[in-house]
């Protein structure tokens, strides 16, 4: 007996000293040290302490090594001015979503400043997380004058939550991020298309491509999840006038729509209601089978766009700022006479929404040991003409050249793909101090003219979703849709209207019905 | 007499037919383990083009070595890998097998009266664990080894079995040993390191090797808790990333400059999964009796 | 010394010398456990009351133990949506054919290897056989894609050079439980067999050669003398086995599968692989934890059966 008495005997203790160590031990380290920056008596600032600021930023990593010879350069000017230097973190793009989130889950004590996004980065469920430091009026006023400034009050409302500033949103930078399929325009012509504009088009396009383009697969794509969903929301976009609302990730997805911008407070969600979902399910399974992706494609991780630029893929997919900037300038340049056309998926159903000042937006990690400090770097990051340019563009004549119309030229030789600087300042462009790219696709100015005959303001900025009554419903529904909707969107199913209704019954049965009178009811209430 | 006569020729036929089969089962097993190594090695020696029109085979399809010359231009990230899977593994291994030695040599210790308490403790970990999430977050958060190497080399040290196997090796060594040591008035430490641990080669060789395959094969450590800002990662990781993310693939030859449609995508993975498993391949087999002692010894007395 | 002292008033004092005295005496030996026990406080013990989360609906920012308590609610999700009852079955099966195939298998070619008598084949056979033990998951991915994918796949060379149709395996969810468990078998049958392939040759060769003279055949000869003595181990490895048949070969299956792949979860997902998605894809905590704790009691209580029923064979082999 006593033997065994001493067994439980020891695994008590332990489970005690375990809860004991789990209970008080750490935490994660909320900081409480003195503050690295303060005002002095005379009110400047005291930057006597030389501090390095941490920058989350998304994409990859950059090997040439032009980001350490600018950065270099930036940090002699940060230190002249404010005593501090700037280190960077890239969030790389191969899981992205899962490394962010997570990044910012463990209340890493050494981040800054954090690129976010309210439609694309999560940026509300993370504010509501702690993930993000409140930012006062009064630091905003003190440690980042000239921003403070520069944004009106009606744009400082939109990035409150319980009347706390946590953002600095983007909002002197004009872009167009509505997303779309990159197809090459000579093929289409080949194929008797001229501007294609519906997923049906869409769809003689790879069937042309099958057929008289052998070694080219229509559609390279690599079948994750996330690209699974944002082709998703593509056909939604295209078939319905459903308005998507940000900040209320279901996992991946975005399952929530308001009606329509006439009634744009009336909940629905295309993938639950209605015969949408339907007919993108057998549309998807024709197109699989049709070959227009790979076999495995749900295995399968190539890169796409570089594939299009080696001739591989007949199209991509992004949003149009991409298309401007990237994509068409360099199919210009890596295959002559593709002409590389846009179809936005806003265009069969002219539905399409301005992007959202918070579609780039600067947080300070809620942990940060130098926040004043982050944001008087941000502040001449975002201001400062010099080191605006030097940090988005480079160095001159090395990175960047001025062109006589003083727009943004290139050396010679210079080539995006391999020369590309990619500090990723997505969260503090400025149209006073940047320059027009001069390569930048010549098109655009119709393209934007064309978008802005029926884009509408996006109706849902100050609509903050309180999710406390229904987080473990919508884990719930993550699940399922994370089980469904990647192998829906690339047809990878043997009966498309079966694999729907499985799919609509499973997210009935994880509570969707009770999240959609929670969201119906917190949208009506915020009507103004 | 008949009825022998008669049996001792059926036996004969019996049994060459059963022999036979053993050699033609045994032959077709072997090879069975062996192609799928052969399908990789020839593949990185093919033309990519080739490969992937035509599909895997046996032999090299347009014999080149493009992918290796591609590698070994750029071979900054692969080299960093190895430096950092060797670095580990050796540091893990002579700190863990330590342990594990000077563990299984206490509870072994008859006269050691906590060695059962402390056994049931240690074992009681297999059959019970806290799950994924929690450790996870007790790494990250309470621990802060996110991004550490010490993430993948701490909880890699030591496990339950190997404790126990190595008890059993230290059973064989006869308490007369640890007496005359005790008799010269030697304390329990300097006995084990001087008189115990020299007689412990065989099982010091097997249980060290068992702690090196692991570190070697790790990479699931590493995805949890070592994020794209940590460079070089253990090999098997890195092989990982080679696989199944693009970006990793051309970041791997970044210095050798080539344009990303160019990439010869199979057969560099193919060549970087060769070299990444190379030296396990060649050592093995000198080492393969220590692995058997290891499983026999632990089979016989869980 | 202590047997001598009866007076009853210092008992107590005696006893509790008694253990203090132990632990001086031993400080030495307790020392040099401190290392392990550090070790396993640090890695295994201290996360466990993490496991809380699965009642809780979980807040980052709150941390474990202030997040809402919700009971059971996680758990009833995750059985009313079926999921708990697949990864159970999955688990189990896929644990249960390795366990008795791979048995199997490994006996098979322990006796077969037996009556290989040439040393030098036998010698390079099972250095070849041994070979998959190994190499990484990541490999065995990697190797398994290089010869099941449809567009360059080696199968699908050899059965399009018969001008037959290629076989689309990854699109197939009723062809992978196949698939995993060839693979396993791959993995593990060379290695596997050696305890086997030891016991036989443990078996007095006189038995087998008085055997021979009575007129047994090499059948018989297999079937009554090699079998029984196999049977043991055979059962004690199938006991244990059997006792760790809720843990899965997470690494097998994540790099054979891939982590998109949702065709084929429902007949691959097993309950290592559910719980690392829930976690890193969906930020579910809660979930991950839940499924995590289940499997952790559920396989709590099948050891202790396990080894309840070992002891019944051999009070010997018992863990505890």
């Amino acid at each position: 007996m006593s033997k065994i008495g001493r067994k439980i005997l020891a695994t008590l203790l332990v489970g005690a000293m375990a809860l004991s160590l789990a209970g008080c031990g750490g935490g994660s380290s909320k900081t409480s040290g003195k503050a690295t920056t303060t005002v002095k008596a005379d009110g400047t600032v005291d930057t006597s302490q030389h501090v390095k600021v941490k920058f989350v930023v998304l994409g990859n990593k950059p090997t040439n090594g032009r980001l350490e010879d600018v950065l270099k350069q930036v940090n002699e000017k940060l230190t002249k001015k404010v005593n501090a230097e700037l280190e960077i973190q890239y969030v790389e793009w191969a899981d992205w979503q899962t490394q962010y989130n997570l990044l910012l889950a463990s209340g890493d004590s050494t981040i800054d400043l954090i690129t976010t996004a309210t439609d694309w980065l999560d940026a509300w469920p993370n504010i509501k997380k702690g993930s993000f430091l409140p930012l006062s009026e009064d630091m905003l006023k003190t440690y980042a004058p000239q921003t403070w400034s520069s944004v009106s009050p009606e744009h400082w409302n939109q990035t409150k939550y319980k009347d706390q500033i946590y953002l600095i949103p983007e909002d002197n930078y004009a872009q167009y991020t509505n997303h779309g399929m990159f197809y090459r325009g000579d093929w289409a012509k080949e194929a008797g298309l001229d501007q294609i504009n519906n997923f049906t088009d869409l769809g003689k396009y790879f069937q042309y491509i099958v057929d008289k383009k052998p070694g080219v697969i229509p559609w390279d794509i690599s079948g994750t999840a996330a690209f699974g969903n944002q082709f998703a929301g593509g056909y939604m976009q295209s078939n319905t006038k459903n308005i998507a609302i940000d900040g209320i990730p279901i996992g991946l997805s975005s399952l929530f729509y308001g009606k329509s911008k006439d009634e744009p407070y009336t909940l629905t969600s295309p993938y639950m209601e209605g015969n949408t979902l339907e007919e993108f399910a057998t549309m998807m399974k024709s197109w699989s089978d049709a070959k227009y992706w790979r076999e495995d494609v749900l295995n399968y991780n190539g890169e796409t766009r570089d594939l299009m630029y080696a001739g591989q893929s007949g199209a991509d997919q992004h949003h149009s700022e991409t298309y401007f900037g990237t994509t068409r300038p360099l199919m210009d340049q890596k295959q002559p006479g593709s002409e590389l056309k846009m179809f936005p998926f806003s265009e069969p159903s002219k539905n399409l929404t301005k992007v959202v000042i918070t579609h780039g937006a600067l947080a300070i990690g809620a942990n940060s040991k130098n926040p004043e400090r982050a944001l008087m770097v941000y502040d001449l990051l975002r201001n400062d003409k010099e080191i605006y340019m030097l940090y988005n563009y480079g160095i001159e004549g090395k990175d960047y050249t001025i062109t006589k119309d003083n727009k943004l030229g290139r050396p010679e030789g210079w080539d995006q793909t391999k020369d590309a600087l990619e500090t990723n300042f997505w969260c503090g462009r400025n149209d006073n101090l940047g320059l027009i790219d001069s390569k930048a696709y010549a098109g655009r100015a119709d393209m934007v003219k064309n978008y802005n005959t029926y884009a509408i303001e996006y109706p849902y900025g100050q609509f903050i979703f309180d999710n406390s009554k229904s987080a473990t419903k919508i884990s719930a529904m993550a699940d399922v849709c994370a089980k469904y909707i990647p192998k829906i969107a690339f047809g990878k199913v043997s009966d498309p209207k079966a694999e729907v209704a499985a799919f609509k019954k499973e997210m009935m049965a994880a509570g969707y019905q009770d999240v959609f009178n929670d969201i119906q009811e917190q949208l009506k209430a915020s009507k103004k | 007499m008949e009825i022998k006569i008669n049996s001792t020729i059926k036996k004969d036929k019996m049994t060459k037919i059963v022999h036979a089969f053993s050699y033609t089962f045994i032959t077709l097993f072997a090879l069975a383990c062996l192609i799928p190594f052969v399908l990789m090695i020839s593949a990185s020696f093919s033309t990519e083009t080739v490969i992937t029109s035509n599909g895997f085979a046996i032999l090299p399809q347009g014999f080149t070595t493009a992918a290796y010359a591609l590698i070994f231009k750029s071979p900054r990230i692969l080299i960093g890998s190895y430096i950092v899977t060797i670095i580990m593994t050796t540091c893990g291994t002579l700190i863990g097998l330590f342990i594990v030695a000077m563990t299984g040599y206490a509870l072994q210790r008859k006269d050691f009266p906590f060695r059962n308490v402390i056994s049931f403790f240690v074992y009681f970990t297999t059959l019970f664990s806290a799950g994924l999430a929690p450790t996870y977050l007790w790494m990250t958060q309470y621990l802060n080894l996110k991004d550490s190497y010490l993430a993948v080399l701490l909880p890699l040290l030591m496990s339950p079995w190997l404790i126990i196997l190595m008890k059993n090796f230290v059973k064989s060594i006869p308490y007369e040993i640890t007496e005359s040591g005790k008799m010269d008035g030697a304390g329990d430490f300097k006995i084990f390191v001087s008189l115990i641990l020299p007689m412990l080669k065989p099982a010091l060789a097997t249980i060290g090797l068992f702690i090196a395959l692991g570190y070697w094969n790790e990479w699931y450590n590493s995805m949890l808790y070592l994020s794209s800002s940590v460079e070089y990662k253990p090999l098997q990781n890195y092989l990982y990333g080679i696989v199944n993310q693009a970006t990793a693939l051309k970041n791997s030859v970044a210095g050798a400059n080539v344009p990303a449609g160019q990439l010869p995508t199979t057969t560099l993975k193919m060549a970087t999964a060769v070299l990444a498993t190379g030296p396990i391949i060649f050592l093995y087999p000198f080492v393969q009796k220590y692995f058997i002692a290891g499983m026999t010894v632990g089979a016989v007395k869980g | 010394m202590e047997l001598t002292r009866r007076n009853n008033s210092q008992v107590a004092t005696i006893k509790k010398k008694t253990f203090l005295k132990k632990v001086k005496d031993s400080r030495t030996l307790i020392l040099m456990c401190l290392p392990a026990i550090i070790f396993f406080v640090v890695f295994s013990y201290c996360p466990m009351p993490g496991a809380y989360i699965a009642f809780t609906d979980f807040n980052y920012k709150s941390g474990i133990f202030a997040s809402k308590f919700i009971g059971f609610d996680n758990f009833k999700f995750l059985v009313e949506s079926g999921s708990l009852w697949l990864l159970t079955r999955n688990t189990i099966l896929y644990n249960f054919v390795f366990i008795v195939l791979g048995n199997a298998l490994q006996i098979f070619v322990a006796i077969l290897l037996n009556e290989v008598k040439n040393k030098m084949f036998k010698k390079v056979a099972q250095t070849i056989m041994f070979l998959p033990y190994f190499i990484s998951a990541v490999l065995v991915g990697l190797l398994a894609f290089n010869i099941l994918n449809t567009d360059f796949g080696f199968m699908n060379g050899v059965i399009k050079f018969f001008h037959g149709d290629p076989i689309k395996v990854y699109s197939m969810p009723n062809a992978w439980p196949v698939i995993m468990v060839i693979v396993t078998l791959w993995q593990q049958t060379g290695y596997g067999s050696i305890v086997y392939f030891a016991s036989i040759c443990g078996i007095d060769s006189s038995i087998m050669e008085a055997a021979e003279v009575d007129g047994a055949n090499i059948i018989q000869r297999i079937r009554y003398i090699i079998l029984p003595s196999l049977k043991p181990t055979a059962i004690i490895l199938f006991l244990f086995a059997i006792g760790g048949i809720m843990k899965g070969n997470f690494g097998l299956f994540y790099n054979l599968v891939g982590s998109s792949n949702s065709m084929l979860f429902p007949t691959t997902d097993i309950i290592e692989t559910y719980v690392y998605r829930t976690l890193m894809n969906n930020f579910n905590f809660a979930n991950s934890t839940a499924v995590g704790l289940y499997q952790s009691i559920f396989g709590f209580v099948i050891v202790i059966v396990c080894n309840w029923i070992v002891k019944k064979f051999d009070e010997e082999y018992g863990l505890f």
